[in-house]
């Protein structure tokens, strides 16, 4: 493509006083006129700088290109970390979950073992009295003795180890309702 | 030189390296970047239905995975050589090399897989020395490392 005098003398003029200079695809129709080595000369200064110019932004471009992988793949890595990280909590969070499960089981045994012993242990003094008590009744009975005292004592001994087993029984379902809730 | 090509592909910064490589190895004198398959059907389907045909790019250059979009370079080959009547150089440019995609897009009529890389201008100088052969239809389908 070829350019009028007009355009061609605007064109040069704006590259002398202005340092404006044409760019861009319109260089590769451009043409010279045959023995326009002026126009000639400037075409080829704008080709180059145009190059020039493409060549430094091309090599910017890809350097932020490049830069953009990296980030994208670190990005990626980070992710990957963060994923493991709350994996690890998760993990960490049973784990301690499974722990404390363990200690509260641990302690209500530890409690319903207590319980049992004291059970035990009552259980024990309730019949060794009652058997001790009735025993002496019985000898004193057979032997002929007076029983009105021992009499009095068994019945009152008896009322009152019937009621405490009672009240015995009565604290332990309390104990094991009230530990079954929580 | 190639008259006009069409660059189809979802990062921007792409589009800039393609453009400065392509008028640096003076390949084309007009090129246009898409971001979207979507949009580029919707071109060939008015060039297509309603014309000219003469203003479809001569070469056209399709990424494989093209983010946000509804579908990817190679159902976009596909629809432009048999629903909007071929008639174009048509290929991928991807940073994929997968075997079973570049057979995908090769029956689809796929002309060429350029591989993109951080030196896209050795294999963009390669290309259009197979170029003519494209246009005439009489090159085989070629993949650019």
């Amino acid at each position: 493509m070829q350019i009028t005098q007009q355009t061609r003398k605007a064109l040069l003029d704006l590259a002398k006083k202005k340092r404006v200079y044409l760019e861009g695809n319109v260089l590769k129709v451009l043409k010279p006129e045959a023995g326009d080595n002026e126009f000639k000369a400037y075409l080829e200064l704008c080709r180059s700088k145009d190059s020039t110019a493409r060549k430094k932004r091309l090599e910017v471009t890809k350097r932020v290109q490049s830069q953009n992988k990296e980030l994208e793949k670190a990005a990626e890595d980070n992710q990957g970390l963060l994923n493991k990280l709350q994996d690890a909590l998760g993990e960490a969070e049973r784990l301690r979950d499974d722990a404390l499960e363990d200690l509260d089981t641990l302690q209500k045994r530890t409690q319903f073992e207590l319980i049992g012993l004291i059970v035990k242990v009552a259980l024990i003094i309730i019949i060794g009295v009652g058997i001790t008590t009735t025993l002496l009744y019985t000898i004193a009975m057979l032997a002929n003795k007076d029983t009105t005292i021992l009499g009095n004592a068994w019945s009152n001994l008896f009322g009152i180890l019937l009621t405490n087993s009672f009240s015995i029984i009565g604290t332990i379902m309390g104990v094991k309702y009230a530990t079954e809730k929580n | 030189m190639i008259d006009s090509i069409l660059l189809i592909d979802d990062e921007d910064l792409f589009h800039l390296v393609f453009e400065d490589a392509c008028s640096l190895l003076d390949m084309t004198l007009s090129l246009e970047a898409l971001n979207s398959s979507d949009e580029a059907d919707k071109l060939f389907k008015k060039w297509f239905e309603e014309g000219p045909l003469e203003e479809r790019p001569q070469c056209v250059f399709v990424d494989l995975n093209i983010i946000g979009s509804s579908f990817d370079g190679i159902e976009l080959i596909r629809k432009i050589n048999t629903d909007y009547g071929n008639g174009v150089v048509i290929g991928i440019i991807s940073s994929s090399d997968d075997n079973q995609e570049i057979e995908k897009a090769k029956a689809v009529g796929a002309q060429f897989w350029i591989i993109k890389s951080d030196e896209i201008e050795p294999r963009l100088e390669e290309f259009i020395k197979d170029y003519e052969g494209y246009q005439a239809k009489a090159a085989p389908f070629k993949v650019y490392k």
